[in-house]
């Protein structure tokens, strides 16, 4: 295959990944719902499934308030955060009422000091887990044990870890194998050869492709994708297929 | 090569990481570099203090592809009696092309006089020195200014081009000062606008291309470049022209 310098992606892309709206100690670049369509389309990519900037590190309820101006109804499509508090169990439900929920992220709470542990998060992941709800958990805010003891109690409830980062390249393969209904976004894997090899055990089925704007830039995961040993019906897979087979309720693998 | 460009990484690794999966197979490296079309990866071993051993490890890596990789060399101030005899014997026996530092390992800014031995050893020859950048104290890209002033005849390259926005903006400006300082842009932050800020206001002259191979895969390093909202001749030059200039390949 020929490289160039310009790229455009050779399938259809359905981003995981992408958090909007401005943290408190840094604006985002884009500004808007147009510029960031604007950026989407620069780098070819279709649809985003979309988080506030406020939900990660200030309020994960006023966030999703937040989210409401950013949502398009055929491009950017919303991703509420979720914390183990009852507001925030009543706030996700009432959203579900009206057919809106069809992720939710979970917002960081160890950061206080309350672990990811069934006795803290057990009501939500229940709920959760009876729903059909997939849950995206950012490695970078998570504990390894944490993750596998506690989604070991609740086997039928579809994660995505998100962002896993050389630094987390000892857990992959062990939460991957020990949580069978768990996918790996692919925004920050980046050891040596790691997308082919992790396809190649797992499958491409347990993969999703997420770039993480506004955190990285968007292109450049996607680039690397498209320059693997994997097949292109494999490439359809992650990069869109099996985020549209989560969201739908059909992520369970087992 | 991309559009008849030759491809230089220049900043790789030899030696393992493996808390971080950080492996030196040459051949997962090369298949990396063919699958975007990189020619040439430059490479180092910053894990031995003595230089020599990993000088050495490099020099054996570089000879089982020598046309795919060229070898840096390494010498640490905290064994600063055979930095010079270290240095010679890379270059002039190993065959090493340029001068790898990494000073969060030491308790020494980068310009202070331990390490002016190697500028000047860099300064005689005309050599490239590509040091880690970043925000902790010893390795502030702000200080490259001073050793540019020191020894104009040295290339001084900040590695990750300071990796974070304040670290960065310094090492801007220290380009923008001295004709003899680059920016190399591997970094696991991949922040959005950064390869276009260095362009843009360091100049494109001035940028190069590097992935931190074998600790990352060169593809989504590379990915930032092609897929950065700058020129296509920019392009060129981030990616392989700047290099082959500064190494003189």
């Amino acid at each position: 295959m020929s490289i160039q310098f310009t790229f455009r992606p050779r399938v259809p892309v359905f981003d995981a990944n992408v958090r909007v709206g401005d943290l408190h100690y840094q604006p985002s670049p884009c500004r808007n719902q147009d510029q960031l369509l604007a950026e989407m389309d620069r780098h070819g990519v279709d649809k985003a499934l979309i988080y506030h900037a406020q939900t990660e590190e200030v309020s994960p309820l006023d966030g999703n308030g937040f989210l409401e101006e950013w949502l398009d109804s055929s491009r950017l499509f919303p991703q509420w955060s979720m914390t183990p508090t009852p507001d925030s169990l009543a706030q996700i439900q009432g959203l579900h009422e009206q057919g809106r929920v069809h992720s939710v992220r979970l917002h960081n709470a160890r950061k206080v000091g309350l672990p990811f542990r069934p006795w803290a998060c057990g009501t939500m992941l229940s709920w959760l887990s009876e729903n059909r709800i997939p849950l995206w958990i950012p490695l970078p805010d998570a504990d390894a044990d944490e993750l596998a003891m506690t989604l070991s109690a609740f086997p039928e409830l579809v994660t995505v870890l998100v962002g896993a980062h050389y630094s987390h390249a000892l857990w992959v393969r062990p939460l991957m194998t020990t949580l069978p209904n768990a996918y790996l976004e692919l925004s920050r894997i980046e050891p040596l050869g790691e997308v082919e090899a992790l396809c190649e055990a797992y499958g491409a089925e347990r993969f999703v492709y997420g770039s993480w704007y506004d955190r990285l830039a968007m292109g450049s995961m996607l680039f690397y994708l498209h320059h693997t040993d994997i097949s292109d019906s494999e490439l359809e897979l992650i990069c869109a297929g099996n985020l549209l087979r989560i969201l739908q309720g059909e992520g369970r693998h087992d | 090569m991309i559009e008849e460009q030759r491809v230089i990484d220049f900043h790789g690794h030899t030696g393992r990481l493996d808390l971080y999966n950080g492996v030196d197979d040459p051949d997962l490296i090369l298949h990396a570099m063919d699958k975007v079309g990189i020619d040439v990866s430059c490479v180092f071993n910053i894990f031995h203090p003595d230089g020599t051993t990993g000088n050495d490890i490099t020099a054996r890596f570089v000879a089982e592809h020598p046309d795919r990789f060229v070898g840096f060399a390494y010498v640490s101030p905290m064994m600063a009696e055979g930095m010079v005899d270290e240095l010679t014997r890379a270059i002039d026996e190993l065959g090493l092309v340029a001068i790898k530092l990494y000073p969060p390992y030491t308790q020494w800014d980068l310009n202070e006089p331990i390490w002016h031995p190697i500028y000047e050893f860099a300064n005689e020859r005309g050599l490239a020195i590509i040091f880690h950048t970043g925000s902790d104290p010893h390795s502030h890209p702000g200080l490259l200014a001073d050793c540019a002033a020191k020894f104009p005849n040295a290339n001084f390259v900040s590695g990750h081009a300071g990796n974070v926005a304040e670290p960065r903006a310094a090492a801007i400006r220290a380009a923008q000062d001295y004709p003899n300082i680059f920016l190399e842009t591997c970094s696991t932050f991949r922040t959005p606008g950064v390869i276009e800020q260095l362009v843009n206001e360091a100049g494109a002259d001035r940028v190069l291309f590097g992935s931190d191979i074998a600790l990352m895969d060169s593809r989504p390093q590379l990915g930032k470049i092609i897929t950065a909202d700058i020129s296509d001749e920019a392009k060129r030059l981030v990616c392989g022209g700047n290099a082959a200039r500064l190494l003189g390949i």
